[in-house]
């Protein structure tokens, strides 16, 4: 009775809702108790292959002892009987045994008194989970009776153990998937890269229980000098040895696992960090180390197989992930940049044609439009007009003078005073134009030369107007090239007049000169040598230089090439800055 | 005002007709260019009180015209008279005595003619 009561009692137990280790030390405990062993553990064979003390009764006086080791299988009597799976028993007679790997000698004190042993294997059909072993002061050894309660519930103890280990595994696995599912979602929002990288380490530090998670990234991200992303303290020493990791684990090409001790500050917080670094690589380019660390002993249930593996099953994860978003913000960079250029070529276009385009208006519609109200306002004068008649001639009139005041305002480009003028980085101004010239394929043959004077002053102008000089200029020597040749932009502070401080601008081109007999001719409105010219770009030029106060000088060397050099002024007042 | 001569150069027909009318109907006489070479030719044959020229003209431009002419007579008064408004301010570096923007409405072309053909008695 007393035999089915306790197995009753073992049975409820184990199919409680405990925590495992509560189950565990309470069917041990009730086995001290009822059957009357002073000692009750259980040797758990852990991944390893090594059995360590993972359970006991609560009085147990070993535990505290034999929890340091971990033996081998075959290794003492418990590695026997574990190897063999048959238990064994002693009493006082016989030659004091090897408990597992460790000698009796060590344990004297406490085994002193002991008389009796069993080691019984738990196991099922098929696997072996660890050795149960018992001990008591009895002189008479193991009874019969009680070897077969101890096989019994032997039996009932490598279930419990079996369905714990499934269970641990599937809250891994969950644990992984969630981890898993979860950097999913992040790596595929929208976010900017540096977000969702400190997302990522958050998120992995989380799911793990790590102490920290950090991702150090080779790649070029635009716009961020930090190329490390931490969740969690890293800092000291110990961010040296990370660093280290991450060497290697990039060396090595996998992931690496290193264990710390960190015994700079007073002993009481000694701490013993588990590391694992692992690369992230993409077709075998690694393009950053991700590196966890935990805390020995810590809240993690992973060992540290499943560690390495985990450290690369989310970095190859993460890897494809990251690949993509850093590719897709340096493709977002290029698509930026193409469409500013786009932009650029545009507007080049727009500054290019402006002169012609109000010319043409200019001649094609304010011709005929002056035509026609002229004459219609002459009709009206000259014939002897009904008042119904006068009245639409007045309408056509009126409308003509309208359309005239729309064009004058459109005609009138260049106004004086410039219409905004503001202190202008004249080298930036010549580096955006060069760009946008520069990313034409017909500028291949061109080579341009660039020398611009660090020290150049901000000048007071209307930097859309300023470019519209230099983009003149330099399609001017374009145009004399016919496609190949040179083009030489200077710019240098003449600082050396105080009263009259100046920069210089100049853009010499070998293009083949100006003819003597026209050059006097070149700053003419309309006049040109070209079939599509209109011959504005040098006289609209001219008047916005003279507008803010400057000159242009012409150096022309027959047969070589022309410079034009354009002289601003220096606002003194007004700017003191160097560029 | 009467029996002065009036000079104008433009290469439209149209408004070369229509300014020839209207200066006429104010009692000008009035000759006509349509390009730059035949202005400086008729300036040179011709003695005129007045030329009234266009910027944009075919051939040599209203510029290089307009030196040429005051080659010939430094004393011509010239009048720039452009559908574009852009060189407005810039009429006297040119050595021209006016700018007028060309309009439908040819009362302030026929005031600054006025204006000018006074000043040089
Ligand atoms: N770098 C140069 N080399 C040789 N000739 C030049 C150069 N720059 C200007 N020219 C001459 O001066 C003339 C006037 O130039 P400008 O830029 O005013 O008009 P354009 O280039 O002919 O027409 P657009 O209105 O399209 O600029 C040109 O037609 C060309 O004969
Ligand atoms: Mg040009």
């Amino acid at each position: 009775m007393k035999t089915i009561q306790l197995l009753g009692e073992i049975i409820e137990i184990s199919n409680s809702n405990l925590e495992i280790n509560s189950r565990m030390q309470a069917i041990l405990n009730i086995i001290s108790h009822r059957m009357e062993f002073e000692e009750v553990l259980v040797f758990k064979l852990d991944k390893d292959k090594r059995l360590t003390c993972s359970y006991a009764n609560e009085k147990s006086r070993l535990y505290p002892i034999v929890n340091k080791y971990r033996c081998h299988i075959g290794e003492g009597v418990i590695g026997t009987v574990a190897q063999k799976r048959v238990p064994q028993y002693f009493n006082h007679n016989d030659i004091p045994p090897r408990f597992g790997c460790i000698f009796f000698n060590e344990l004297d004190d406490v085994m002193y008194n002991y008389r009796s042993f069993a080691f019984i294997p738990v196991s099922d059909d098929s696997f072996l989970y660890g050795v149960l072993v018992v001990i008591s002061r009895s002189m008479e050894g193991i009874k019969d009776n009680d070897k077969i309660l101890l096989a019994i519930i032997a039996r009932e103890i490598g279930g419990l153990l079996k369905t714990n280990d499934l269970l641990i595994n599937s809250k891994k696995r969950i644990s992984e998937l969630v981890t898993l599912s979860e950097l999913g979602k992040i790596l595929t929002t929208n976010l900017e890269p540096q977000t969702i990288l400190k997302n990522t380490v958050f998120t992995i530090a989380k799911a793990l229980n790590a102490v920290f998670a950090s991702i150090n990234i080779d790649w070029p991200i635009p716009k961020m000098e930090c190329h490390r992303f931490v969740y969690g303290n890293l800092n000291g020493s110990l961010a040296e040895i990370v660093e280290d990791c991450e060497k290697q684990a990039i060396q090595q090409k996998k992931t690496i696992t290193y264990e710390y001790y960190n015994d700079n500050n007073d002993l009481q917080v000694k701490k013993i960090y588990s590391l694992y670094s692992s690369p992230i690589l993409t077709k075998n380019k690694a393009i950053g180390v991700l590196t966890i660390g935990f805390l020995k002993p810590g809240k993690n249930f992973y060992q540290n197989e499943d560690m390495l593996y985990i450290t690369t099953t989310i970095t190859n994860y993460i890897a494809n992930g990251l690949e993509n978003i850093l590719l897709s913000t340096k493709l977002k960079e290029v698509i930026k940049e193409l469409n500013e250029t786009q932009k650029r070529v545009i507007e080049q276009e727009k500054f290019k044609s402006l002169g012609e385009m109000m010319a043409n208006i200019a001649h094609e519609i304010k011709n005929p439009l002056v035509v026609i109200g002229g004459f219609t306002k002459r009709l009206a004068k000259k014939v002897n007009l009904s008042q119904t008649e006068n009245r639409y001639a007045n309408i056509i009139v009126s409308e003509v003078a309208r359309l005239e005041s729309i064009l004058n305002d459109v005609l009138n480009y260049v106004k004086e005073p410039p219409p905004i003028l503001d202190e202008c980085n004249i080298n930036a101004c010549i580096e955006d134009i060069l760009y946008l010239f520069t990313s034409d394929g017909s500028w291949e043959g061109i080579k341009i030369t660039k020398d611009l004077d660090p020290s150049l002053p901000l000048i007071l102008c209307d930097v859309q107007q300023m470019k519209q000089v230099f983009i003149n200029m330099i399609l001017n020597s374009f145009e004399a090239m016919n496609g190949k040749g040179e083009i030489t932009i200077q710019t240098k502070n003449i600082a050396d007049d105080e009263n009259h401080p100046q920069i210089m601008i100049s853009i010499s081109d070998t293009g083949g000169g100006i003819d003597p007999t026209i050059i006097e001719n070149i700053f003419n409105p309309f006049f040109t040598t070209k079939e599509k010219g209109t011959g504005l770009g040098l006289a609209i030029s001219n008047k916005i230089v003279k507008n803010i106060g400057g000159r242009i000088e012409i150096e022309n060397i027959v047969g070589k090439g022309v410079t034009f050099k354009i002289y601003l002024p220096v606002n003194k007042n007004k700017n003191n800055g160097e560029v | 005002m009467k029996n002065k001569k009036i000079l104008i150069v433009d290469d439209e027909e149209n408004i070369r007709i229509l300014f020839k009318e209207e200066l006429e109907d104010e009692g000008y006489a009035v000759d006509l260019a349509s390009n730059g070479f035949e202005a400086i030719e008729k300036v040179k044959n011709n003695s005129y009180d007045l030329v009234v020229l266009d910027i944009k003209i075919p051939g040599i431009d209203g510029i290089q015209t307009l030196n040429e002419i005051k080659k010939i007579n430094t004393n011509q008064p010239v009048i720039l008279c452009s559908a574009y408004g852009e060189f407005r301010q810039d009429f006297s570096s040119w050595a021209s005595d006016a700018y007028v923007v060309k309009s439908a409405d040819t009362k302030e072309l026929k005031q600054t003619i006025a204006k000018i053909l006074t000043q040089n008695g």
